[in-house]
């Protein structure tokens, strides 16, 4: 069934963009496991294709005026209607792009960062998995459909967390991501169903479309979108559920680079924006989805302003940035909030990618020791994750600059002053968060001996890292000229939505109050861990109980730990196992004992004797027939 | 008919009784076919007395039929015991509890 102008090339790419990766996981996992450099080549290939053909897309349908959408029927089941395929709107080629073009970068990458490890051709089919499923949940038509890939990415995400499965930490991690994301899953799909029970349909289309709020009671519909949110919250990790994603740096580098700082975790982000008018009918659920994502951003910075692992600042950082995007959104800065994704998914993935080299090259995760065993040797990665820095920090010209003011400014329209003002904070928190892991990795307080190795194993380690450092120039050249390209991608996400959407005006008063709270932040960074003779010690550990209350993430883990002892282990738990023991195992125990004792009571009829017998059957043939005769 | 049915009837029942006593209380597998075989002629007396009470021709073929069983049903049952006999040794039916 062809709804609307799909035509056959358009078609065709989109087939090339989402079931190449799925074909190259296949091939790698039954044919090509014992050989790594064919499983990457296979991997790299598919995925190349994949991002030629989704330039192509967003070239033929630069000027596009209506979505496309092509679909076949998959299940039919009485009025149950579910159909699969593509749509095609802004959004969609946007985040088609995004996520391709990461996958791309960071598979290259891998070559360098994983070669050696045991697992290689594995690791190519996982990303190659991921792929697949992300962009397929990015043109999926109907929620069906993507909560479908919403769970495949959720599965790459578990896979590639325990990639490192000997280690006890790392299998930890993906459990706990897996099961905490399921946490909201669940919300997500009973969700799902109060649409379907009171909608009917589960089309994105017909769900952004004028007729839901006529035919949905308003209690319902905003249960509906809470609940829909609820599966934001899990995937995008925001505040109730937001400490898997520390723990998710577990896995390999690329990994975090690619699934839970750019494209996977900001599945969410891109699902909220996906469902923006539906979302936008209930105003109260857009209200507590604004201060959700306030908590989660402020939260989160805090915490990454204590945390001495590289790879969790970012993470927090993700966290924080995501936030922000969901501010903007639930504040009605549609374009904001899809601007910022797009940034945010080019300079995050840079700064990982970044952290990578130096965490491969120095063999350790801790900011000091990377800094003490000569980290800054390392120029030309060093200079990527400062224009990386900058970027998140807001600093001009780069793309993280343009996309925050948008998103300051949008909060800015707000009445309420108070969401501007959580906005400022986190502007200034970034800020100090960010250099202060610059300037601990540029200027440590000693140097110790290059002890990089010699020989062929240093001599590959340089080939590697070589190898490594072109995605980081790729992605820190789009760092640097994606905030130009601000208004062409306005034109081009802006055509729909702008009824709902709040318009954003020019330039806003916020931009010189954050510029100028940036700049302070990065001074105060720069005073505590930068300058000569610093004691690199943060105004925050300092302070002993919002040290420990930052470093342990707000107790939302010893929280979780205290519930599931007690209210899981000890309450429910406990109480099941009671019953299974008492009443089920007793009632069972009690059933064979009874029989057992009842048999033991009438053995004694059984004498063996065939005269006994005899004699009953006449008693009983008296006794019928004395019943008969009177 | 000189006999009185009722007679012909007291005479069956008593000689029931007496099979059925020495089939229940006798601690032989002889004595217990025994018994057996007389219960059954305590039926055929009956039957024949009722032939003869209602002129039908039925109840004596009747008791041709039940002379042809029990004919076979002893020499079954004696081949049996004699079995049981050379195994075992012994006839008291109190012996044969293998079951129990």
């Amino acid at each position: 069934m062809i709804d609307s102008g799909f035509v056959l090339p358009t078609l065709a790419l989109v087939i090339f963009v989402t079931v190449l990766p799925a074909a190259a996981f296949v091939a790698i996992m039954i044919f090509l496991r014992p050989y790594p450099r064919w499983a990457a080549g296979a991997s790299i290939t598919a995925i190349s294709v994949s991002l030629v053909s989704a330039f192509w897309l967003i070239f033929r349908h630069w000027h596009i005026e209506v979505p496309i959408q092509y679909t076949v029927r998959w299940v039919v089941s009485g009025d149950l209607y579910i159909p699969f395929g593509f749509l095609l709107d802004p959004v969609s080629l946007l985040m088609l792009i995004v996520v391709v073009a990461i996958c791309f970068l960071v598979q290259v990458y891998s070559i360098g960062y994983m070669s050696g490890d045991p697992g290689f051709s594995r690791y190519y089919a996982f990303m190659s998995l991921f792929a697949w499923a992300m962009t397929s949940l990015t043109v999926s038509p109907t929620l069906i459909q993507l909560y479908i890939f919403w769970e495949l990415v959720g599965l790459a995400s578990y896979l590639l967390i325990g990639f490192w499965y000997e280690k006890f930490s790392a299998s930890e991690a993906g459990k706990k991501a897996f099961v905490m994301t399921r946490f909201g899953d669940v919300a997500f799909f009973l969700g799902l169903l109060l649409v379907l029970l009171h909608f009917g349909n589960l089309n994105i289309l017909d769900l952004n479309g004028p007729g839901v709020a006529e035919q949905m009671a308003p209690g319902i519909l905003t249960l509906s979108v809470l609940l829909i949110f609820g599966g934001i919250v899990g995937k995008s990790a925001q505040f109730p559920l937001l400490t898997w994603l520390p723990d998710a740096m577990e896995g390999p580098t690329p990994v975090s680079a690619l699934l839970h700082s750019a494209t996977m975790v900001a599945a969410g982000v891109y699902l909220f924006a996906r469902m923006f008018p539906f979302f936008s009918h209930s105003s109260i659920a857009m209200s507590v989805i604004l201060a959700i994502g306030t908590i989660s951003m402020l939260a989160a910075s805090t915490m990454a302003m204590v945390s001495r692992d590289i790879k969790r600042v970012w993470a927090y950082s993700t966290i924080s940035q995501l936030g922000y995007m969901i501010m903007a959104l639930a504040a009605g800065g549609y374009f904001a909030g899809v601007f910022h994704l797009t940034t945010h998914a080019g300079f995050k993935a840079l700064l990982f990618l970044c952290s990578g080299v130096f965490i491969h090259h120095c063999n350790t995760n801790d900011m000091y020791e990377i800094g003490q065993r000569g980290g800054r040797r390392l120029v030309a990665p060093l200079i990527c994750m400062i224009i990386g820095a900058a970027a998140l920090t807001g600093l001009p010209p780069l793309s993280g600059f343009y996309s925050k003011e948008l998103i300051l400014g949008v909060l800015a329209d707000r009445h309420n002053a108070i969401w501007v003002a959580a906005g400022l904070l986190g502007v200034f928190l970034t800020g100090y968060y960010t250099f202060r892991l610059i300037f601990i990795i540029l200027f440590p307080a000693s140097i110790s001996e290059d002890h990089s190795g010699h020989g062929q194993d240093a001599h590959d380690n340089r080939l590697n890292e070589r190898l490594m450092v072109w995605p980081l120039v790729v992605l820190a050249a789009i760092t640097l000229v994606l905030g130009f390209f601000e208004r062409p991608l306005e034109h081009f996400i802006g055509l729909r939505h702008t009824a709902d959407a709040v318009p954003t005006s020019g330039l806003h008063w916020t931009l010189y109050i954050s510029l100028g709270l940036a700049a302070a932040s990065v001074g105060l960074a720069w005073m505590e861990f930068g300058r000569r003779g610093a004691a690199q010690i943060g105004f925050v550990e300092r302070i002993p109980v919002l040290n420990a209350f930052f470093s342990e993430r707000w107790y939302i883990d010893r929280f979780y730990r205290f519930l599931l002892d007690r209210v899981v282990y000890n309450g429910i738990a406990a109480l099941c196992a009671k019953n299974d023991e008492k009443v089920i195992d007793g009632s069972i125990d009690g059933f064979g004992r009874g029989t057992a004792r009842t048999g033991r009571l009438i053995a004694w009829l059984h004498t063996g004797m065939v005269q006994y017998r005899l004699l009953i059957i006449f008693a009983v043939m008296v006794l019928l027939g004395m019943y008969v005769a009177f | 008919m000189i006999v009185p049915f009722g007679h012909v009837l007291l005479l069956a029942g008593v000689l029931f009784m007496l099979g059925m006593v020495c089939a229940v209380a006798r601690r032989n597998l002889v004595m217990i076919l025994l018994g057996v075989e007389i219960m059954l002629n305590a039926a055929t007396i009956v039957f024949i007395g009722a032939s003869l009470r209602w002129q039908e021709m039925e109840g004596q073929v009747f008791v041709l039929f039940i002379f042809a069983v029990a004919a076979a049903e002893v020499s079954v049952g004696l081949a049996l015991i004699i079995s049981v006999y050379r195994r075992t040794g012994s006839v008291d039916p109190n012996n044969y509890n293998l079951l129990k």
